[in-house]
C-alpha cells in the first residue's frame, strides 16, 4: 500500500510525465513560460484544480450517469478554476500576474492533465490516491513550466523572477521569447529524457 | 472589407496553433496521418462555426456586465461574466455530442478512425480559447463571430493537415531514436511555427 | 441504484448545476469588493505614476490602503466632460468613495461612434491634469494616462500598458522607463492633426510634439499612436480652451510688462 502510495506521487514527476511523456498540457507551458513568475503562478493553479478535481470526482464516482460523465467532469473542473481565477483577482499581490494570464488561466479547463487524470485514475480509485494523483501530475508538468522559463526568461531577457542577472552587455536573444523557441526547447528536452532513460524511446 | 480582413487574418496571423498554441494535444495526437488529420480538421471547423457565434450571442444578451439590460432596467447592474467559462464550456459539450451522435451514425469508418479524440474536441484548448478570445474582442453584429469561427477553424485545419503531410514524409528519414516520435515533432512544430511568424502585423 | 436511469441522470445534473452556480456566485459575491478594489488601486497607481506624485516602482511597492490615501491627499478635482468639451459630471475624490472612470472601452467606443461620452480629467495638485487613452495594440488592448503641466499642452508624464503586446518587443510601452520618459516635456498641438506623433524617426525633425516609435514593436507603436490621437482629438475642445486662455493669460501678462517699460 505505502509502495502503491509512492509510485503514484513519483511516477507522474519523471517516467510518468504528463508534458514530456504523457504529451498532455503543452498549450499552456508554451504559453506561460516567457517569465518564471508567470510559469510559477500556472504551476500553482494547476496543482490545485488538478489536485482538487480529482479529489472531487472519485468522491463522486459511483453516482455520476455514465451519460453525462464528461459534462460533470467538465463543471467540475471550471468551478475549481473559477475559484482559482477569482481567488487570484481579490489578492492584492497577485492581481496583477492574474492580469497577464487571463486566458491561458481560462484554460486550464481544457488542460488536458486535469481531465486525462480524472479518466484515467480518480474515476477508478479512491479520495485520497486521486488527491495525491492530481498534485503529483500538477507537480510534473510545474517541473517542466519552470524548466522552460528558467531558459527562457534568462536567455531572453537576461533576468530570473525580474532580477537582472546576466550583465548588461548580454543582449537578450528575441527568438527566445517568441513562442516557437518554446517548442523546440521542448523537443530537446524530450531529446535529453529519452536519451537518459531508453525505455521510453519510441520505436 | 472589414470581413475578408478578419477571415484571412484568423486564418493566418491568429493562427491558433502557431501564434497562441492552442490545441496542441488533439494537434499532436491526430497528425501521424494525412486522413485522421483531414477527419479531425473538419470536426473542429464544424465545432467552432456552431458554439462560436452561440456563445457571442449568449455573451452579449445574457453574460456581459449590463447584458441583461433587455428583461428590464432593474438589471443594469448584473454582471454575470463569472459564469463564462462554464456557460462557454457547456455550449461545446453539448455540441461536440451531438457531432459525435451525426458522424457515428453517418460516417462510421471516421468514427472508428477518429476513436478518443472525437469527444476530446470538448477539450480542445482552440475551441474554448476561440469563445475566450471572441469575449475580448467585442465584436459587432453576428457576421463578425462567423467570420472569425470559420477562418480560426480553417487555420486549425491548415496546421494539422500540413504537419501530418511532414510526419508522413519524416517517417523515411533517419531521426536519432531518442528524438523520434514526439521530439521531432515538437520541433518541426517549432520550426513551422516560425514560419508562420511572417504572417504577424500584416495589415488588409 | 440504477444510474443510468434517465429521471436519475436529469435530477442529478440538476443538483450539480445548482450547488456549482450557488458556490460560484457565493464566492464572487465575498471576493467582488476585493477584487474591485484591486482594480480601483492599479488604475490610481498608474494615474499616479504619471503624474509624478511617486516613482513607479514605490507605487507598484505601496499596498492598497496607502494608493487610496496617496490619491486622496494630492488630488484636487476630478469630472468628467462630453465630447463638446463642456464639465458633464463630478468624480467624488474624499478617501472613501474615490470615485473614476476606470472602464475605458465604452468611452472609446463612444468617441468613435461621436456619442455621448462621459471623459474623465483628474487634476492634481499644481494643476497637473491627467487624461486616459485607450486604443487596440497588436494582440490586445492598450491604455494608459497623460499628464499635463499647468499650461495644458505640455506633457508632464505618461504611463502606458497593455493586456497582451509581445514581450520584449510591444510590452517595452509598459516595461521600459525611457519610453514613457521621452514623453515628458514634449506637446500635444491641440486642433492639429494628427496632434501627436508616435512614429518612426520623428524625433528627428526636432518637432515638439513627436516622439520615436519603438524599434521592432512598429504594430504596437501604431496602435498606441492611434489611441493617442483618438482622445486628444476627443479632448481639444476641453483642454484646446484651457490652453489657449494660458496662452493669451501669458501674452497680456507680456504686454504690461512691456508698457511698464516703456514708460
Amino acid at each position: 500500500m505505502a509502495q502503491k502510495l509512492k509510485e503514484t506521487i513519483l511516477n507522474p514527476i519523471l517516467k510518468g510525465n504528463p508534458i514530456t511523456v504523457l504529451v498532455l498540457g503543452i498549450c499552456s507551458a508554451l504559453a506561460v513560460t516567457v517569465q518564471l513568475k508567470g510559469a510559477l503562478v500556472m504551476a500553482l493553479s494547476v496543482i490545485a484544480v488538478t489536485g482538487l478535481s480529482s479529489l472531487v470526482c472519485s468522491l463522486l464516482r459511483n453516482t455520476i450517469p455514465n451519460r453525462v460523465r464528461i459534462i460533470v467532469q467538465l463543471v467540475v473542473v471550471a468551478m475549481m478554476v473559477i475559484l482559482v481565477d477569482q481567488i487570484l483577482k481579490a489578492g492584492e499581490g497577485t492581481y496583477a500576474i492574474d492580469k497577464q494570464l487571463s486566458v491561458y488561466i481560462g484554460l486550464i479547463i481544457t488542460n488536458c492533465i486535469v481531465m486525462g487524470r480524472i479518466e484515467a485514475f480518480a474515476l477508478g480509485n479512491k479520495p485520497i490516491p486521486s488527491l495525491l494523483d492530481g498534485i503529483a501530475n500538477g507537480l510534473g508538468y510545474g517541473l517542466i513550466l519552470v524548466v522552460v522559463a528558467f531558459f527562457r526568461e534568462l536567455l531572453g531577457s537576461g533576468t530570473l523572477f525580474g532580477f537582472r542577472v546576466l550583465p548588461e552587455a548580454y543582449v537578450p536573444n528575441n527568438l527566445v521569447i517568441l513562442p516557437p523557441f518554446a517548442l523546440i526547447l521542448l523537443g530537446c528536452i524530450i531529446w535529453v529524457h529519452r536519451a537518459i532513460d531508453k525505455d521510453l524511446q519510441e520505436n | 472589407m472589414e470581413y475578408i480582413s478578419l477571415f484571412v487574418k484568423s486564418i493566418f496571423v491568429d493562427n491558433m496553433i502557431f501564434a497562441y498554441f492552442l490545441g496542441m494535444c488533439s494537434y499532436l495526437a491526430v497528425s501521424k496521418n494525412v486522413k485522421t488529420a483531414n477527419g479531425l480538421g473538419l470536426a473542429v471547423i464544424f465545432v467552432l462555426l456552431c458554439t462560436l457565434p452561440l456563445n457571442w450571442l449568449l455573451n452579449t444578451y445574457v453574460l456581459q456586465p449590463g447584458a441583461l439590460q433587455w428583461l428590464g432596467p432593474q438589471f443594469a447592474e448584473v454582471d454575470l461574466s463569472f459564469l463564462s467559462f462554464i456557460v462557454f464550456i457547456a455550449v461545446i459539450a453539448a455540441f461536440v455530442q451531438l457531432v459525435e451522435m451525426i458522424v457515428e451514425k453517418f460516417l462510421p469508418s471516421l468514427y472508428s478512425s477518429l476513436g478518443i479524440y472525437l469527444p476530446l474536441i470538448a477539450v480542445n484548448c482552440a475551441i474554448l480559447g476561440g469563445s475566450l478570445f471572441m469575449q475580448q474582442r467585442d465584436f459587432t453584429g453576428i457576421g463578425e463571430p462567423l467570420v472569425y469561427a470559420l477562418g480560426s477553424g480553417i487555420g486549425w485545419y491548415l496546421a494539422i493537415v500540413a504537419l501530418a503531410a511532414i510526419r508522413e514524409k519524416m517517417s523515411y528519414c533517419n531521426v536519432p531514436k531518442p528524438l523520434k516520435g514526439i521530439g521531432i515533432t515538437f520541433i518541426t512544430v517549432g520550426l513551422m511555427g516560425m514560419a508562420f511568424m511572417i504572417f504577424m502585423g500584416i495589415q488588409l | 441504484m440504477n444510474t443510468n436511469n434517465n429521471v436519475y441522470t436529469v435530477i442529478y445534473t440538476s443538483i450539480v448545476v445548482v450547488i456549482v452556480a450557488a458556490v460560484l456566485a457565493f464566492v464572487a459575491s465575498k471576493l467582488g469588493p476585493a477584487q474591485d478594489a484591486n482594480a480601483k488601486a492599479e488604475t490610481l497607481r498608474q494615474m499616479m505614476s504619471a503624474a509624478g506624485i511617486k516613482p513607479t516602482e514605490e507605487l507598484y511597492a505601496a499596498k492598497n490602503a496607502e494608493i487610496l490615501q496617496l490619491y486622496a491627499d494630492n488630488i484636487e478635482e476630478a469630472y468628467t466632460i462630453g465630447l463638446d468639451g463642456e464639465k458633464n459630471g463630478e468624480l467624488s475624490i474624499s478617501q472613501d468613495k474615490i470615485e473614476l472612470v476606470s472602464k475605458l472601452k465604452p468611452q472609446h467606443k463612444a468617441i468613435l461612434a461621436e456619442g455621448d461620452a462621459t471623459l474623465p480629467v483628474y487634476i492634481f495638485k499644481g494643476g497637473i491634469a491627467v487624461i486616459p487613452i485607450y486604443g487596440a495594440g497588436l494582440w490586445g488592448p492598450v491604455w494608459g494616462y497623460i499628464a499635463f503641466c499647468p499650461d495644458c499642452y505640455t506633457i508632464a508624464g505618461a504611463f502606458f500598458d497593455h493586456e497582451s503586446e509581445t514581450p520584449g518587443l510591444g510590452a517595452k510601452i509598459k516595461d521600459e522607463a525611457w519610453f514613457r520618459e521621452k514623453f515628458i516635456g514634449k506637446t500635444v498641438e491641440w486642433g492639429e492633426t494628427p496632434a501627436f506623433r508616435l512614429e518612426k524617426n520623428v524625433e528627428a525633425t526636432g518637432a515638439t510634439n513627436a516622439v520615436d516609435a519603438i524599434t521592432g514593436a512598429t504594430m504596437t507603436s501604431k496602435g498606441l499612436n492611434e489611441a493617442l490621437n483618438i482622445w486628444f482629438k476627443a479632448y481639444e475642445k476641453h483642454f484646446g480652451l484651457g490652453a489657449f486662455f494660458n496662452m493669451l493669460e501669458g501674452l497680456s501678462e507680456a504686454e504690461t510688462v512691456n508698457d511698464n517699460e516703456e514708460e
